[in-house]
């Protein structure tokens, strides 16, 4: 092991060196970055089948990088640490070592392990302090560089895959959403690659690529102003709209394993989204205001509910645009205390008929409770959700609300519950009474309820294990659906950052 | 429409007139780094911070009104090394603001400043951990360091307000003295601290024990960002008997049955720091050092 750090040492210390003269940063990241990625990697490649044999040895990877860290500590000095940097990984490293595979070792034999390898520690040191001595600034700038370098040009990627077991009591049950688990059995629910980067001083990129069991879909592509006068910021491309609270998020950032059938009903099994633009205006006004105006395609699986769907008439203007209007607004009511609170609005034409047009308002609040003016890891939010929908169809305008309400409680650090209800009103038609003929949703014909229970353990904030029930009550059907649901997801790559 | 937009616009050159403003907007993420902007920007300065000393600034929500701040903001200090990774970009985005942007003029990444320990010399992969990549960033507990980042700080500010700058640099300077002093003085009292055997809870503090050289024998955290379990409890526990350790220390985000189970077996002292200035209390940077020396020496003793 210690070898493989001086090698990697040698190998990295051209980067340091550049990263030293200013002038030449920038372009010699460039030039050097894959050169030496190259190079870090091959390193680690070769030295990894080692460790996987010899549980040992891979717990002394683990345990290694302190005393790499502590070799760094020597350049940061100004004498007085030298002491430190000798003794700390020593203890650190062989101490953690040896209790980890046996933890009723006697202190005696403990403290024989634990000298052997301080022998050895310090004897390393030693000839590492020798090496440092000529070149101590250069041993920190490496680290440094090293450091920088793992923040590369190349774009931030991560990895999220969901899997799911489910049970459903019926064979024929309603879940709406793209991700959702909707087989019996195991359910391949999505792989999300997301890719994030600045793109220059002006624009920053986003993408999510969706590789489903049987299809790679575009899902989210766009980029975004960072510094527009008048703080506007402009989005453009491929995205979900942000209408409402829950449609312009991922499943990732869901307190159940599926999607309220609200965003199913009215927008599609993938929610609002399309390609377009989209432009925002953070308000001057003391509080958090800020106004969303979108214009996207009509077109696409996205909108088949309320708007083109599948049906495209090809362009003729700007009333062919599925329209977005929406204001979040937020309040910090106090350090523990969040209120938000959006209206929506959606406006376009669907697919029944020549003029035939389709409104959705909708209204969100988010209330949350995270207390950080004490020590504490507990959560408690409530989230509702409704929207109101207007369609004309040929004869006829329908109207419908649609909605649901959730309350979400992290008790612990790790551990979370959270239970929701979801309401569907059927369409009712101008005459007041609920309508038999929506061509654009004919099964939805009565009353729905529905709700969901779930409990969630994050071992880390990289994965999760996620258990849910749910019961179903759509009128229009003889029985009830129950369900039950575990699903895991795994969080692999750069930290994305969470929105709110 | 016309009509809303008429009175937003009425509101906004109210707010632009009436309004006293500074000359330079500082926002810092966590209250340590606002501390220093405050000592040194003195009247010309209006600074804020978006996280509170009771928070740990790895979980920052990204609450919309911080990002308000920042849209206001001409100047960011930003602790770097990732630890603002989960909350800060989504902030910038929205901030809109091309200042404080990674990059923009006003937009400070204070670890740049420093030497960072802890730097990972090899490939790194999350089965360590919260592992920071780029080096530890709980820095501002070595006060040399807080003296390198008060001379970024302060020729920031220098060259974002040059009106003020001889103003800045005054500051800065004064404010190091009295540090340097302050540090001494500290220095002296924690003498007995020197190759003490100290547990924490996460790995918060190597520029602390570098500093006071004192000796991080274990975490309580099995690996960075885990919580304890009861096997890794019971291995520090006999580790911390062994080797006679007396302080078990910790940030007060954290929660302290564990630690003060262990301290409580092992005969040592639990001591619980805060994890930056109390800035509502007025509290600034050397005072909460002050603090944290004396938490300390009133467990040594």
């Amino acid at each position: 092991m210690p070898n493989r750090w001086h090698g990697d040492v040698r190998g990295r210390v051209d980067v340091s060196e550049y990263r030293r003269t200013p002038s030449w940063r920038l372009a010699s990241a460039v030039l050097c970055t894959w050169l030496v990625t190259g190079a870090g990697r091959a390193g680690a490649e070769s030295a990894e089948p080692a460790p996987e044999p010899a549980p040992p040895a891979s717990d002394a990877e683990t345990v290694d990088p302190p005393a790499g860290e502590a070799e760094t500590a020597a350049p940061a000095t100004d004498g007085m640490e030298a002491e430190t940097s000798a003794d700390e990984p020593t203890t650190d490293g062989a101490v953690e070592e040896v209790a980890a595979p046996e933890a009723e070792l006697t202190p005696e034999q403990q403290a024989e392990i634990e000298a052997a390898l301080a022998a050895d520690q310090a004897e390393r040191e030693e000839a590492q302090g020798a090496a440092a001595e000529g070149e101590e600034s250069g041993r920190a700038g490496l680290g440094r560089g090293l450091g920088r370098f793992f923040q590369s040009l190349n774009p931030d990627l991560s990895f999220i895959l969901d899997l799911a077991f489910a049970w459903y009591s019926t064979d024929e049950h309603l879940e709406t959403g793209e991700h959702d688990p909707a087989e019996n059995g195991f359910n391949f629910q999505q792989l999300e690659l997301s890719v994030r980067a600045t793109v220059d001083p002006y624009f920053r990129f986003d993408g999510n690529l969706v590789i489903g069991a049987d299809e790679v879909e575009l899902e989210e592509a766009y980029a975004t102003t960072l510094g527009l006068p008048g703080r506007f910021q402009l989005r453009l491309g491929q995205m979900l709209t942000r209408f409402g609270r829950i449609n312009g998020t991922h499943p990732h950032s869901w307190d159940f394993v599926d999607q309220p059938f609200a965003i199913g009903r009215v927008f599609g099994s993938e929610g609002n989204s399309g390609l377009g633009l989209e432009l925002s205006w953070l308000t001057p006004l003391p509080w958090y205001v800020e106004v969303v105006g979108s214009a996207t395609d009509a077109e696409g699986e996205t909108t088949n509910r309320s708007f083109y769907g599948d049906h495209d008439p090809g362009f003729d203007g700007l009333e062919d645009f599925l329209y977005l209007v929406a204001i979040k607004q937020f309040f910090p009511l106090s350090d523990d205390w969040s209120l938000s609170w959006g209206i929506s609005a959606a406006f376009g034409p669907n697919g029944t008929g020549t003029d035939a047009r389709t409104e959705v308002y909708a209204t969100d609040i988010y209330l949350k409770w995270r207390p950080i003016s004490q020590q504490s890891y507990q959560i408690v939010s409530l989230t509702t959700e409704w929207l109101y929908r207007r369609r004309d169809v040929p004869g006829d305008t329908l109207q419908d609300v649609t909605g649901y309400v959730q309350v979400f409680w992290r008790f612990s650090r790790r551990w979370a519950t959270a239970a929701r209800y979801e309401y569907g009103s059927p369409p009712y038609g101008s005459d007041g009474d609920p309508s038999g003929d929506d061509d654009l949703d004919p099964s939805w014909t009565d009353h729905r309820h529905r709700v969901a229970v779930s409990f969630t353990f994050w071992p880390t904030e990289f994965s999760r294990l996620r258990l849910q029930g749910l019961v179903d009550v759509p009128q229009w059907r003889d029985e009830v659906v129950w369900a039950g649901m575990l699903a895991a997801e795994f969080v692999t790559g750069e930290h994305g950052a969470h929105v709110f | 429409m016309r009509s809303f937009a008429s009175i937003l616009l009425a509101i906004t050159l109210l707010l632009g007139s009436g309004a006293a403003r500074a000359d330079l907007e500082v926002v810092a993420t966590t209250p340590d780094l606002a501390s220093v902007a405050m000592a040194i920007g003195g009247a010309h300065a209006k600074v804020s911070a978006l996280a509170l000393p009771t928070q740990d600034p790895h979980w920052v929500d990204a609450r919309p009104h911080l990002a308000l701040k920042l849209a206001r903001a001409d100047m960011l200090l930003v602790v770097g090394l990732g630890l603002e990774v989960g909350w800060l970009p989504t902030l910038l985005t929205g901030s809109r603001n091309l200042n404080v942007q990674n990059g923009g003029r006003g937009h400070v990444d204070c670890s740049e400043l420093i030497e960072p320990l802890e730097v990972a010399q090899a490939r790194i992969d999350r089965s360590q951990g919260d592992v920071h990549a780029g080096g530890n960033p709980h820095y501002m507990f070595d006060p040399r360091a807080a003296a390198q980042v008060i001379d970024g700080v302060a020729a920031r500010m220098a060259v974002l307000d040059p009106p003020n700058a001889g103003t800045y640099r005054a500051n800065a300077a004064s404010f190091k003295t009295r540090l340097a002093t302050a540090r001494i003085g500290w220095e002296k009292q924690l003498s007995g601290l020197r190759g003490a055997k100290v547990i924490d809870y996460h790995k918060s503090f190597p520029y602390l024990e570098s500093w006071l050289g004192f000796h991080v024998v274990e975490h309580l955290e099995p690996r960075p960002g885990i919580p304890p379990n009861p096997r890794h409890v019971a291995q520090v526990l006999a580790l911390a008997k062994q080797q006679k350790v007396r302080i078990v220390l910790q940030e007060s985000f954290y929660p302290d049955r564990t630690g003060q189970l262990v301290a409580t077996q092992a005969g040592a002292k639990l001591v619980r720091i805060p994890a930056g200035p109390d800035l509502s209390a007025r509290q600034g940077y050397i005072e909460f050092m002050g603090q944290v020396v004396a938490l300390l020496r009133g467990a040594t003793d």
